[in-house]
């Protein structure tokens, strides 16, 4: 086709018009109109969804892929920093279905925050937030990757302290922000590096220049990045305690579209990172680490929203190990699959906690399958996917990952982990059903449980298919880039299903304990998991209290008090202060003070002249 | 005091000075310095308490000292030489003597105990002759010595300023403190006395107008001590309102007329190379500024709590205009106004 690029322009161009243009009809005028948000917001997202399925469709007919550079914003000397879009397969599939996400939580949050009085400027967050997940993804420079990076950012932290008169969210925010500047340290050192070494932010001219340098410094601080945005181990535990904000920021940033964004990094700058074996030696183990860990965590959780943070968390591991196994392109397919089904997840936890008056414990939930079938079974669908139950969402991209992994020379220390965290998903999927709604109800009688609003049933339908339906066509229709390994022995091939079931098993027959009364188990061998590894009670307590000290060492004793003031004045002051007294002592009204000391000048002049 | 008597004194007070500045026979140069001595005894001990008393001795002894130790090294050096020219001296041991002589009479550290005693035991107008008379004469005697030797002076001279700085920190009693005062600034004049005779006459001038002014604004305050210092306020506004800039004159700040000496003889030390000396002079200048500023907090920049009463005082005596404070105005002009004049006031002196 020949205008093929143009129609491809346009159509994304058009997209982004109609997701930005709620934001400046907002400034310029304000209307009191209570479901403005509804009307402008949900609207701009499902249109801009429609409007950007075009983009897709082309791409996915022809393999069109192009960049888009439009403004030559600024310069200095040589080094130009543009405007540049870039619509390769990632963005023009990421995009998308970010927009199907947000279209679903966004009508399920017209439900959830109707008796908010700041809905408005709620859904206005989230819409920034998207135009800034937006921006980074289909960025054709670090700068402009660098933008979207930090909106991400803040508006994480204005969303998860949405309930800001709560001490604990705005604990959860400043905790978010922090531990995300401490990743931002090694993207902005990366950036400085590229800047200097590289000459260039555009990613076409990092790739080509790249080849020849040892790249181990940028990646680092590229990984450092990854393990702050998207919660590696080390820099985990905001994503625990972003649980603090509402349901729909969760949905969004801490399960789709923010906490990915690490990983999408990586995956852009792949062709960086894939000659480096260090690099990708420490992505394969940090990966593994984290998914294994928070796996743990997740099994003693008793907070729905919890448990499902951490299966996020985990999930981010996994991604994080393939691309330690250098398959790009199975971790954006576990990107996108992911969304979906974390999506849903979340929209179902809050459904069940709204029904049950705000209740949070699952030990306090249960028989509720019954009462909201809906919900319930798109729970189902969501944890199987998650699972990785064969030929739904999670299947195509776990499975292939599990296979790429037990194909691969790489650490066996990081495959056996990895497995071990996949059978504990399992396992505390199984958990979370069960207490949820297996069984009978553990909840007070008088429960507020309905389900029959179209504004909740349709998200979960609209994403349930979304989680049966998009692995399928996702590896339908693009083939992959790198040949994936086709032939294996059996064994080899049923592992992430034989250790699903392992897991499943085990944790059934576990599950079933509760009806029978067996020997107590003390508790201590839990300690590990429900104090989430002593992580955060390690580390918030220790490294503030050292910095802290030694800062006030610094500042108040050496400079304040030794140099400014013993020193200082407070010498002088003693010094002559007691010189003043002395002087003024020699005043005892005798004679023999002046006459003596007269005669005593006298004799030492006399005595010096003939010397 | 008698008019006649006081006519009688303050005559022959003029005439001794007169007689020192105008000779040229160290002989006649003592009588003069005996003339001025005998004559302000009296004048001292008018009030016949025992602490004028004291003072006027403890005046007597000291003049006598310097004054005889002064004859003997003269004479010592017309019998070496064979003539008694003041502007001719060369022998170093005499010329040490002589010179020690005349900072005893000046009140030079170390041999300064005597002026407080003195200045804080004798009235207020008395208190500005010594002061300010009586440094006249052996000062001109001092410029005419050559060949002094140059550290005698230099150390000297720091050792005034800092004695100067630090006696009068710990001070309540007002004349104490402008003792210390004149023993600070003519350390600042012995400096540089034998680089630069017109600035040491420039700096002497200044602190007699100086001086003058302080103690015939503590006469009309009838202040002796800070506390009392602390009224003024009721009494005269106006010098409260000036009283500061004077005291800060003293002390040597721009832009007022105070500054004009140090800022020269700082100069006139660093052209030298003499480093060390301007420092430590610029530092010890900083010890007796907090003592300025410590009496111009009192009068000007704080107030006491009081009640409506206070503020008009008892006055017993209506301060007649006496010739003396008829000079306050012209002394307090030339404390404050004559720094822009300086390069004109210079060569008047050169």
């Amino acid at each position: 086709m020949p205008s093929l690029h143009i129609i491809l322009t346009t159509s994304f161009i058009i997209t982004l018009v109609i997701l930005i243009s709620p934001v400046f009809t907002s400034i310029l005028y304000k209307s009191l109109n209570p479901i403005w948000h509804t009307h402008h917001i949900k609207t701009a997202v499902k249109m801009a969804f429609f409007t950007s399925l075009l983009p897709l469709f082309l791409h996915v007919h022809t393999g069109t892929e192009l960049t888009i550079t439009n403004l030559h914003w600024m310069n200095i000397m040589t080094f130009d920093i543009n405007t540049s879009i870039k619509l390769d397969h990632l963005s023009i599939t990421f995009v998308p279905i970010a927009l199907y996400v947000t279209w679903a939580i966004l009508e399920f949050a017209s439900w959830y925050m109707k008796s908010d009085p700041n809905i408005n400027q709620f859904f206005k967050f989230l819409l920034i937030f998207l135009i800034a997940m937006v921006t980074l993804v289909t960025a054709n420079n670090m700068f402009q990757l660098f933008i979207g990076w930090e909106g991400v950012g803040i508006m994480s932290f204005l969303l998860i302290g949405w309930w800001w008169a709560r001490a604990d969210a705005n604990t959860a925010a400043l905790q978010a922000v922090l531990y995300n500047r401490v990743g931002d340290v090694g993207l902005i050192f990366a950036l400085g590096w590229m800047a200097t070494n590289l000459n260039s932010w555009e990613m076409q001219q990092m790739f080509i220049t790249a080849k020849s340098l040892d790249m181990n410094a940028p990646v680092i601080g590229l990984i450092l990045a990854a393990t702050g945005k998207s919660a590696q181990f080390g820099l985990h535990p905001w994503l625990p305690s972003a649980m603090e904000g509402p349901t729909p920021v969760s949905a969004l940033l801490h399960s789709s579209t923010m906490v990915v964004a690490g990983i999408f990094l990586l995956v852009r700058l792949m062709p960086l990172m894939q000659d480096n074996p260090f690099a990708l030696t420490t992505c394969l183990i940090l990966g593994a680490l984290t998914t294994l860990f928070t796996t743990i965590c997740a099994l003693t959780q008793n907070d729905i929203k919890k448990i499902i943070a951490f299966s996020t968390s985990s999930q981010l591991g996994l991604m994080m190990v393939t691309i330690g196994l250098n398959q790009p392109y199975l971790a954006f397919l576990h990107i996108c699959t992911h969304a979906f089904f974390k999506a849903m997840l979340f929209l179902c936890s809050r459904v069940i906690i709204h029904a049950l008056k705000n209740e949070q414990d699952i030990r306090k939930m249960g028989g509720l399958h019954y009462l909201i079938p809906t919900t319930t079974s798109c729970l189902t669908i969501g944890s199987l996917a998650l699972m990785g139950t064969p030929f739904l969402a999670g299947f195509f991209s776990k499975d292939a990952i599990i296979e790429a992994l037990n194909n691969s020379y790489l650490n066996a220390w990081a495959l056996a982990l990895t497995l071990l965290a996949t059978s504990l998903t399992a396992a505390y999927s199984l958990r979370m059903i069960f207490f949820v709604y297996m069984n009978f109800p553990r909840f007070p009688a008088l429960s507020p449980i309905n389900e029959n609003i179209k504004s909740i049933t349709n998200p979960l339908k609209r994403l349930a298919w979304g989680t049966i339906l998009a692995g399928l066509l996702m590896t339908c229709a693009v083939l992959p880039p790198k040949p994936p390994m086709l032939s294996m022995p059996p064994y080899i091939k049923l592992t992430a299903l034989v250790i699903t079931i392992l897991g499943l098993t085990i944790a059934l027959e576990l599950a079933l304990f509760t009806n029978k009364q067996r020997p107590y188990m003390p508790k201590q061998y839990f300690y590990f998991s429900t104090m989430l590894g002593y992580y955060p009670t390690i580390m918030h307590r220790f490294f503030p209290y050292t910095f802290l000290k030694l800062s006030q060492t610094i500042a108040s004793m050496t400079i304040d008090q030794t140099s400014l003031e013993k020193t200082g004045p407070k010498t002088i002051t003693s010094l002559n202060l007691s010189l003043a007294t002395t002087t003024s002592n020699i005043q005892k009204g005798m004679n023999k003070t002046f006459l003596s000391l007269f005669f005593t000048t006298l004799m030492i002049i006399i005595l010096l002249n003939y010397y | 005091m008698n008019p006649y008597l006081l006519i009688v004194l303050l005559t022959s007070l003029g005439l001794g000075t007169a007689l020192t500045l105008s000779s040229t026979h160290w002989l006649l140069a003592w009588l003069g310095l005996e003339v001025g001595t005998l004559a302000i005894l009296p004048l001292m001990a008018q009030r016949h308490h025992p602490r004028a008393t004291e003072a006027a001795t403890k005046y007597f002894i000291v003049q006598a000292t310097a004054a005889a130790t002064l004859l003997f090294a003269a004479f010592n050096n017309a019998w070496l030489q064979g003539h008694s020219d003041i502007q001719h001296m060369s022998h170093p041991l005499f010329t040490s003597m002589i010179t020690l002589a005349l900072l005893l009479k000046l009140g030079l550290a170390p041999m300064h105990t005597w002026m407080p005693q003195v200045i804080q035991g004798v009235s207020l107008n008395t208190g500005l002759i010594v002061s300010t008379w009586q440094k006249i004469a052996p000062f001109i005697l001092l410029l005419q010595i050559k060949q002094i030797h140059p550290p005698l002076l230099t150390i000297i001279g720091l050792a005034s300023i800092l004695i100067g700085g630090w006696g009068g920190l710990n001070q309540t009693q007002l004349r104490k403190i402008l003792a210390y005062s004149s023993i600070a600034h003519l350390g600042w004049i012995l400096l540089i006395l034998q680089h630069s005779t017109a600035l040491a006459t420039y700096a002497l001038l200044i602190y007699i107008f100086m001086t003058s002014a302080t103690f015939i604004t503590l006469k009309k305050c009838k202040a002796t001590t800070i506390n009392m210092l602390t009224t003024t306020w009721t009494k005269a506004p106006t010098i409260t309102l000036v009283a500061p800039l004077m005291l800060l004159s003293l002390g040597g700040l721009p832009p007022l007329s105070g500054f004009a000496p140090k800022w020269f003889i700082l100069q006139e030390l660093t052209q030298l190379n003499f480093i060390p000396h301007a420092s430590i002079a610029a530092m010890a200048a900083l010890l007796s500024l907090s003592y300025y500023l410590r009496l111009s907090y009192s009068i000007t920049l704080s107030l006491s709590p009081n009640n409506l009463p206070e503020c008009l005082q008892w006055r017993v005596n209506y301060p007649i205009s006496t010739p003396l404070s008829s000079a306050l105005p012209a002394a307090l002009a030339l404390t404050l106004f004559l720094l822009p004049l300086t390069p004109s006031a210079l060569t008047l002196i050169i």
